[in-house]
């Protein structure tokens, strides 16, 4: 019979005027994977984060095995038993695998004041080991390591003292499939020892397969909490909209021809040690999907498109015969990029929305050298509203946002700039289904007006749906080509991807 | 190519590295001398005035192991030559009424005093280090003023014996090694390099961050006091002046620690701190040495800083620098 671990009880949490969690109450059981989703603002990362003694408690209590949890940071979480594996980055660096893995843990090694590093990094090493994780060393600065395998020392660091309730938020989004597989397994495991997973991810299929049961929350509230075998990706998203969401989430057209006309020609394009000879056309009022495994290359390939890669070779063209050599020529020729990793490579977190709009129009703005604020502020507001972020006003600073809403932001930045060709990387990632529907109908609309699109992503379903062509790359190199075709299957994709 | 691709991954070893690093000092130190022996073979570089440059570098380098700790967090402190001066008045008073004894404890203890209001005002006042050490310096020249009653002070013959070997290189070595094994071997190294990473982060591991803030503007400060005792015993005297000419005092200490930092990935901070400032002492020296007007030194000095840590600390290409 199922026995509750975790109960929350009423919980709430106010950010200023923005009730982020309204009285939340759930009940968690032992060896339970429960997945938790909800559009972007719904609040579950608030909610997780209250149990992991990242934020107080305005209201209400979460009660862990019978008794009331009194936690003010992460460490005193850990000493609970609760851990969090988060969506950003997670580890510190200038500090060592081992470092990472048992910051704040320390004093199993200290006496006397003194640090058995030795020690500790032994221990590590045999964690390392225990996991799989052979191409980790424990003595080594965390920095020498890829995104990935970075969150995946965060995982040996959230799960080694085997945790009663794990947390994972929004985890997989960054990872590759490789990455996504350990990490599924480690779940596993832990249901299998008896303690429980609070699952958190955009991926509704993903949560489907994986957790038992799902809770979804709007708006800071409860919605239902369900049985993943009773329902389909379709249930769950009215759920999370509570509204009939379109049958029309992608394109629906077929069959349109693409036009004669060249904006963008890239030939022999390579960058040493990660793609090689990519040579395409990109015409207008099209929208070139590209595909593949994460390490294809496509991304780093979007980057040297837009000038962003210093050892590039080869050529990227305009029709007007203009070579992008660098960012800012790529911009003044009306090119707009937006990158995989949003906070870090496309919004400046703490600035003003206004000012992430008007960033690369700011030239365009000014009258004289000198830039008005009213100006900014009508042309911010413009563009802020045509992309329906949800804000606050056009003053608050980004790193409030959902984000979706972040994303919104950065497209409302290249909407102003009234770019012709724009370079998407993976443009939906982490949003939730209502965003999403919102970038698709701009990206159509953009096509429509003869704008050119380059989108780069990893969800298939997204590239069958939106693009006029796909181009799938395979270990640097361009692996297939596919024409837009109601009949393309994810299989025929997925074939040329491995 | 390749042999470049293979020198780059060797570095990552951890043992290769250190040696690497060392070697690269060692080789610069040996640069330097030759190039000042050439040309100033009678003035410069024989055994004894080596010994003389090393034991002259060894002061800064004690400042500087401390102001290690301050800067690996991201935070700045201008007070450190007030807190010489100062320091070193209150040894010197109390070396009056109790000889050495009044010497290491006064100079320790007011050391470690500055070190101590210097990081409770900054994490209280939660203004930026820099901005609260300056104010803190100026205090600190009037007080030294106020405690020398305007007269210059002299220590006693009898207790000048940290002006020479052995006793300033034992006094030296102490500190090294103190400040190498706090590094290495106590929470204390980690949790500074964890709060100059991402504080955010750290404080939400758990960090007592301000703590941590305070701890290490005390340490700073208590390894000024011993840079205050070597001061005062090779000076013979200390006078108290203000105006903030005591700023002059805090940058080869500096320099010194951006040495250690610039090298923190290849070998020991201490040892590149320990090499690196005796580099330093012999440009400036080996400047002396061939009569040099001293603005110039200072300009070469500098120079050689900022060449040395160019070519040494690669960022690549596109990196972001701060």
């Amino acid at each position: 019979m199922a026995e509750i671990i975790l109960e929350a009880q009423n919980v709430s949490k106010a950010f200023g005027i923005t009730q982020a969690v309204n009285k939340v109450s759930l009940t968690f059981n032992k060896g339970e994977i429960r997945g938790l989703i909800g559009e972007n603002g719904s609040g579950k990362s608030t909610f997780v984060s209250m149990l992991c003694g990242i934020y107080p408690l305005d209201e209400g209590k979460f009660i862990l095995e019978g008794k009331e949890l009194n936690i003010k940071n992460q460490v005193e979480a850990n000493l609970n038993g609760i851990s969090i594996i988060v969506q950003e980055m997670g580890t510190l660096s200038g500090l060592t695998v081992a470092e990472n893995i048992f910051l704040g843990h320390e004093s199993k090694f200290v006496q006397y004041g003194i640090k058995n590093t030795a020690a500790m990094n032994r221990e590590a090493e045999r964690l390392l080991n225990e996991y799989g994780f052979y191409h980790i060393n424990a003595t080594s600065m965390v920095d020498h390591y890829t995104f990935e395998d970075r969150k995946l020392i965060e995982v040996v660091k959230a799960t080694y003292f085997n945790p009663k309730i794990l947390v994972i938020d929004e985890t997989t989004t960054a990872l590759s499939q490789h990455g996504r597989e350990e990490l599924y397994k480690h779940m596993k495991r832990i249901k299998e020892e008896g303690n429980t997973v609070i699952f958190i991810s955009h991926d509704l299929s993903e949560v489907i397969e994986h957790c038992d049961t799902i809770s979804v929350l709007r708006d800071g509230e409860l919605i239902d909490t369900v049985k993943s075998s009773e329902v389909t990706e379709d249930d769950l998203k009215l759920l999370m909209v509570g509204r009939e969401l379109g049958s029309k989430y992608y394109r629906t057209d077929y069959g349109e021809p693409i036009s004669h006309e060249v904006v963008l020609s890239v030939e022999n394009v390579s960058i040493p040690g990660q793609i090689e000879n990519i040579s395409f056309n990109l015409h207008k009022g099209e929208i070139l999907g590209f595909g593949g495994l994460s390490d294809c290359g496509m991304h780093e390939l979007g980057k040297a498109i837009f000038g962003a890669v210093y050892n590039r070779e080869g050529q990227v063209m305009l029709a007007d015969g203009t070579n992008i050599d660098s960012i800012p020529v790529a911009i003044k020729n009306n090119m707009a990029y937006t990158s995989k990793d949003r906070d870090n490579e496309s919004l400046v977190s703490n600035e003003t929305i206004r000012n992430n709009i008007c960033l690369p129009s700011v030239s365009d703005l000014a009258e004289r050298g000198m830039l008005w604020s009213k100006k900014l502020k009508q042309f911010a507001e413009k563009f802020a509203n045509m992309m329906s972020v949800r804000m606050a006003n056009i003053d608050q600073f980004v790193f409030e946002l959902s984000g979706g809403n972040k994303q919104k932001v950065v497209l409302a930045r290249w909407l102003g700039k009234d770019s012709d060709i724009i370079i998407l990387d993976s443009p939906t990632r982490g949003i939730d289904v209502k965003v999403k529907a919102d970038i698709y109908a701009l990206m159509d609309d953009l096509r429509r007006k003869g704008k050119s699109i380059i989108m780069i992503s990893e969800e298939i379903q997204e590239l069958l749906g939106m693009s006029d062509r796909i181009i799938i790359m395979k270990d640097g190199k361009i692996s297939a080509e596919f024409m837009r075709d109601p009949e393309l299957s994810e299989e025929d994709l997925i074939k040329t991807m491995i | 190519m390749n042999l470049i691709h293979r020198f780059q991954e060797l570095k990552t070893d951890k043992r290769f590295a250190s040696y690497y690093g060392v070697f690269l000092l060692l080789f610069l130190a040996f640069l330097f001398w030759s190039i000042f022996r050439i040309l100033s073979p009678e003035n410069f570089g024989s055994l004894n005035n080596m010994s003389y440059y090393f034991q002259s570098s060894i002061i800064y380098s004690v400042g500087a192991c401390g102001f290690y700790f301050i800067v690996i967090m991201g935070l700045f402190d201008f007070s450190i030559g007030a807190n010489v001066v100062l320091s070193s008045i209150v040894g010197v008073v109390l070396s009056k009424h109790f000889g050495y004894a009044g010497l290491l404890i006064g100079c320790l203890v007011c050391g470690a005093l500055i070190g101590f209001i210097n990081g409770f005002l900054y994490v209280r006042l939660k203004i930026p280090s820099m901005i609260v050490t300056v104010g803190l310096m100026l205090i600190y020249e009037s007080l030294a003023y106020f405690v020398a009653q305007g007269q210059k002070q002299t220590l006693d013959p009898a207790l000048r014996g940290f002006a020479k070997a052995p006793g300033n290189i034992l006094l030296a070595l102490i500190v090294f090694v103190l400040a190498g094994l706090i590094l290495k071997y106590t929470k204390i190294g980690t949790y500074c390099y964890a709060i100059g990473s991402n504080e955010r982060m750290a404080e939400n591991m758990g960090i007592n961050v301000n703590r941590y803030k305070i701890l290490g503007f005390v340490l700073l400060h208590f390894f000024v006091g011993v840079m205050a005792i070597l001061a005062v015993s090779y000076g013979t005297s200390m006078t108290a002046v203000t105006g903030m000419s005591s700023m002059a005092r805090n940058f080869t200490p500096l320099m010194g620690c951006f040495f250690g930092v610039a090298f923190r990935k290849y070998c020991s901070p201490v040892i590149a701190i320990i090499i690196g400032e005796m580099i330093i002492s012999i440009i400036f020296n080996g400047f002396v040495a061939l009569g040099a007007p001293t603005t110039i030194q200072n300009v070469i000095t500098g120079a050689a800083l900022l060449i040395i840590v160019a070519s040494t600390a690669r960022a690549p290409r596109g990196a972001v620098v701060k």
